[in-house]
């Protein structure tokens, strides 16, 4: 089979780069203790090997950058929220277990007794360095091997004083840094640590170093934390370590927790008192999307569809605008639209009907102002795929209809009707399923408000489930709580995934109806 | 060439994973910074990688993003050395683990504004270097109101004189429903979010939101509406856009106006927010600053940056010239104190107390805003609502 554009040896040469860029990839995944990526990473270089060198995995080779977009862009995130739904990760709980520890066994204290050094550094020609400390009694400590200070005397020959103004310009051959060629060395100085006695001394600013002692040991055994200043000992529970007396140290970091977001989300008063309203308001919002986008498309799809009406390009243009500006920018002129004192909206009514609608103050209100939106938005979408579909019905059913006697009503309930929904309805569920979960034009418009009295939790009037997930997650106690907030997606995707699934069954009835017409 | 590419594909994915395990820089600057700024960090930058031939990077991260971004990418060494911030994201930053203290010698300390140096301190420690201060004051029409009040009664009978929906004309507004710029109101009476522990840190369990006197704030924000002076849906866009418009005489609004203000050519006026009952309304002060990344490789190189370099004059003034708020520095405050403008809202700041900045305020906004809708919308009475809001942001607390 020497069919290949290419000849075989260049395949070749191209997978053993490859090769060689994965494993070193690897080596740098295992080395960061990331073994999952690096695993992932070595099955996916032997699939793609395997592939390319067998003939009878040839039909892989089209599909191969699809799969690997599919793991990335769909197949990782569903995973990784899955994952995330089991943990604490949110606000106080951003670093791993590694890194918090790490924060706390970097962190000082200074002794009562601790004492300020200032400090000359001095370079030779390889640029090394030597630091020289000076005590507050004028005691001159040479820092030999970066590691321990031996006292030296003023006096000392190796002190070179070359003008004579009393300060210090060379250390042996050691020359002096200066304040800028102190500052470009700084990461190197800042990293220093000195022993003296039980304590360490090093660099708290651009002046001085300092006496000061390790604050914080972690016992990995006990799986604990000591406080080497006073003694007290810090448990780990939940993603805190916390001490007997119920002090709690910052930062806390990443566990699992197992099923406790989703017991949560049960137990809370808060979150599951108002569930069921919210979602049935989710779901009613989806419905209505649909529907009123869909008898709008669809009408305005016939009407443009009939031969005899003129100009009908141009009005087609006009129609599709909506669909062409960002929609971000759409609804907050909606928004401005709908002011229930300002708004165009409300002067309108007012000079003709001398009525004001509370638009956005009025729970009611506020979601006929949603739907009115999310119209305004998505029927450009239904008139195009309706066009579309309408091209693909033969002509002849309707001249055949005609002939047998049919009214224009007739054949549009009994023919075009039914043919045009066997190719729409899989993406009026698509719809209802992106509706389901539009966080935008509900965040932009209403951001779930108006507020409900007396409920006592965080859902608005016109909050969908995905909107009051984000209030959960972002309003909650503190922050960010990207653990629940995951819980609370995935429910959604459940939910969604089902519905779903019912619409499709639904549809496959309707691909048989088409094969009686 | 289909297979070419694949392999091509591949390869530039593989480079992508690699290059995410790489750590960020040492010995190099790297700055997030909003897009006002930005030029005058540059420049900055420029002139300190002259100086001490350390490179400097300034990156232009949109306001609202960058405490997000630092989250998510300093973790993972993505992270930038230094940001720009107001002072109470901290709270949050320092429970994640991603702020670092900066400790300023008392002659470098002197020079800052008090408040502002207490606003970026937590736990004993400071974790910013402030530039500016900010505080809603008292904005006014100088042509229709050639006086400003001084009560709060005062300020209801110019505006009843001066409102005339029918006309689209009105005399006082404040956007809603926002906590933040309603607070004078709540507070000039003794109300308050978080109370204090003994020893000055903030009680999350102590809220203040329907005490006594912010009931009375609450009442006279109803009497407002019933009044006819606030009107429902009055937000930021639609309070800005009539006072640039000529068409509302007074708001409580902050120096971020200043811009569209100007540029529509109002005479206008800053001034204190009027006294309440005889008392003062305080608001509530934010300060912004800079701040060191804990996850920073360059430390003590981003401290000295910041403590040789931005706090200058020469810095301060050009950062209060790319936005018009009071500096932290002395040295900058006393040269443009002069200012009208910096006037207004320095006085207004100077009642002020600075904004809460524990992580547990993110649950007071919510709850707070919906309890201010219900009052102006009339849904609730105000004690009703505030004592709804104060039960819900405990109970959120405690995480029943």
């Amino acid at each position: 089979m020497k069919k290949f554009l290419f000849p075989i040896s260049l395949k070749i040469i191209i997978l053993g780069i490859l090769n060689a860029l994965a494993i070193w990839s690897v080596i740098i995944l295992i080395f960061d203790s990331h073994y999952w990526m690096g695993g992932i990473l070595i099955l996916g270089v032997v699939f793609i090997n395997y592939i390319f060198l067998s003939e009878k995995a040839y039909p892989f080779r089209y599909m191969v950058p699809g799969l690997i977009f599919l793991v990335i862009m769909v197949i990782y995130p569903i995973f990784y929220t899955i994952y995330v739904s089991f943990t604490n990760y949110g606000t106080g709980h951003i670093l791993n277990k590694e890194q918090a520890i790490e924060q706390f066994e970097n962190q000082v204290y200074f002794p009562k007794d601790s004492v300020s050094y200032t400090f000359q550094a001095f370079k030779n020609d390889s640029g090394e360095i030597k630091i020289i400390l000076f005590s507050p009694e004028e005691e001159a400590y040479l820092c030999e091997n970066k590691k321990i200070i031996v006292k030296v005397d003023l006096s000392d020959p190796r002190f070179i004083d070359q003008d004579k103004d009393g300060i210090i310009d060379q250390f042996d051959n050691y020359k002096k840094l200066d304040k800028i060629q102190t500052i470009q060395r700084l990461n190197e100085l800042q990293n220093l640590r000195f022993k003296k006695d039980e304590y360490i001394i090093k660099l708290t600013n651009l002046t001085e170093f300092k006496v000061c002692n390790k604050k914080y040991q972690f016992d990995s055994s006990l799986d604990r934390l000591l406080d080497l200043e006073n003694g007290k000992v810090y448990h780990n529970i939940e993603g805190y370590f916390v001490s007997e007396d119920g002090e709690r140290l910052t930062p806390g970091f990443r566990v699992k927790i197992g099923f406790q977001n989703f017991t949560k989300l049960i137990r809370s008063q808060q979150i599951s008192g108002p569930f069921l309203r919210v979602f049935g308001w989710t779901f009613l919002w989806a419905f209505l999307s649909v529907i009123t986008t869909f008898a709008l498309g669809l009408t305005l799809a016939i009407i443009l569809n009939d031969p005899y009406l003129r100009l009908r390009k141009i009005y087609r243009t006009l129609l599709i605008v909506p669909y062409s500006i960002p929609f971000f920018i759409s609804c907050l002129i909606w928004r401005g639209f709908f002011n229930t004192e300002v708004g165009i909206v409300n002067r309108i009514l007012n000079n003709f009907f001398q009525v004001i609608i509370p638009w956005l103050q009025d729970p009611i209100w506020a979601k006929v102002a949603l739907v009115v939106v999310n119209l305004w938005l998505g029927f450009p979408y239904m008139m195009i795929i309706t066009l579309g579909a309408l091209q693909s019905i033969p002509s002849e059913l309707g001249e055949a209809a005609s002939i047998d006697g049919a009214s224009r009503w007739q054949q549009f309930k009994n023919i075009t009707f039914p043919l045009l929904l066997v190719s729409l309805a899989p993406l009026l569920i698509g719809s209802f399923a992106f509706n389901f979960n539009n966080f935008n034009v509900i965040y932009l418009v209403t951001q779930g408000r108006p507020a409900i009295p007396g409920a006592g939790t965080p859902a608005g009037a016109t909050d969908i489930l995905i909107s009051y997930t984000y209030r959960l997650a972002f309003e909650g106690v503190r922050g960010n709580q990207w653990g629940l907030a995951s819980a609370v997606s995935l429910i959604i995707f459940i939910i969604v995934a089902v519905i779903s699934a019912i619409g499709f069954r639904y549809t496959r009835s309707l691909e048989e109806v088409s094969k009686n017409v | 060439m289909k297979k070419f590419l694949t392999v091509l594909l591949v390869l530039v994915m593989l480079l992508g994973l690699v290059s995410m395990v790489s750590a960020s820089e040492a010995g190099k600057l790297l700055i997030w910074c909003d897009e006002t700024r930005t030029p005058v960090l540059a420049e900055a930058g420029k002139d300190f990688t002259a100086l001490y031939g350390v490179p400097v990077e300034v990156q232009e991260v949109g306001f609202a993003d960058i405490r997000s971004k630092l989250t998510t990418t300093a973790p993972v060494g993505e992270g930038a050395d230094l940001i720009i911030g107001p002072h109470d994201w901290i709270g949050e930053l320092i429970e994640n683990g991603l702020l670092e203290p900066i400790s300023l010698f008392t002659e470098l300390r002197s020079k800052f504004v008090p408040v502002s140096l207490e606003a970026f301190t937590y736990g004993g420690k400071l974790y910013g270097l402030p530039y500016a201060t900010e505080a809603v004051a008292l904005f006014y029409n100088k042509d229709l109101v050639p006086e400003p009040p001084a009560t709060f009664e005062e300020l209801i009978t110019i505006a009843k004189g001066l409102t005339n929906r029918e006309k689209g004309e009105y005399g006082f507004l404040i956007q809603m429903p926002d906590p933040y710029h309603s607070f004078p109101l709540l507070s000039a009476t003794g109300g308050y979010i978080f109370g204090e522990n003994p020893d000055g840190t903030t009680n999350p369990l102590d809220v203040g939101l329907a005490n006594e006197g912010a009931i009375r704030g609450a009442n006279l924000l109803l009497r407002l509406v019933q009044e006819g002076i606030e009107v429902p849906g009055a937000d930021y866009q639609t309070v800005t856009g009539l006072f640039n418009e000529g068409k509302l005489a007074m708001m409580i609004a902050g120096p971020w106006t200043l811009g569209g203000i100007k540029e529509a050519g109002i005479n206008y006026g800053i001034t204190k927010i009027p006294t309440i009952d005889g008392q003062v309304a305080k608001p509530f002060v934010g300060v912004n600053g800079f701040m060191i990344s804990t996850f920073s490789e360059n430390k003590l190189l981003a401290r000295t940056f910041l403590t040789e370099f931005i706090a200058t004059k020469d810095i301060m003034l050009k950062l209060y010239e790319k936005a018009t708020r009071p500096p932290a520095f002395l040295p900058a405050l006393d040269e443009v104190s002069a200012n009208p403008d910096i006037k207004g809202i320095a006085i207004s700041a100077a009642d002020g107390i600075p904004m809460p900045k524990i992580p547990e305020m993110a649950s007071v906004w919510g709850a707070w805003s919906d309890a201010l809708e219900l009052i102006v919308n009339e849904k609730l009475e105000p004690d009703q609502a505030m004592k709804n809001a104060a039960e819900q942001i405990k109970k959120t607390i405690m995480g029943e």
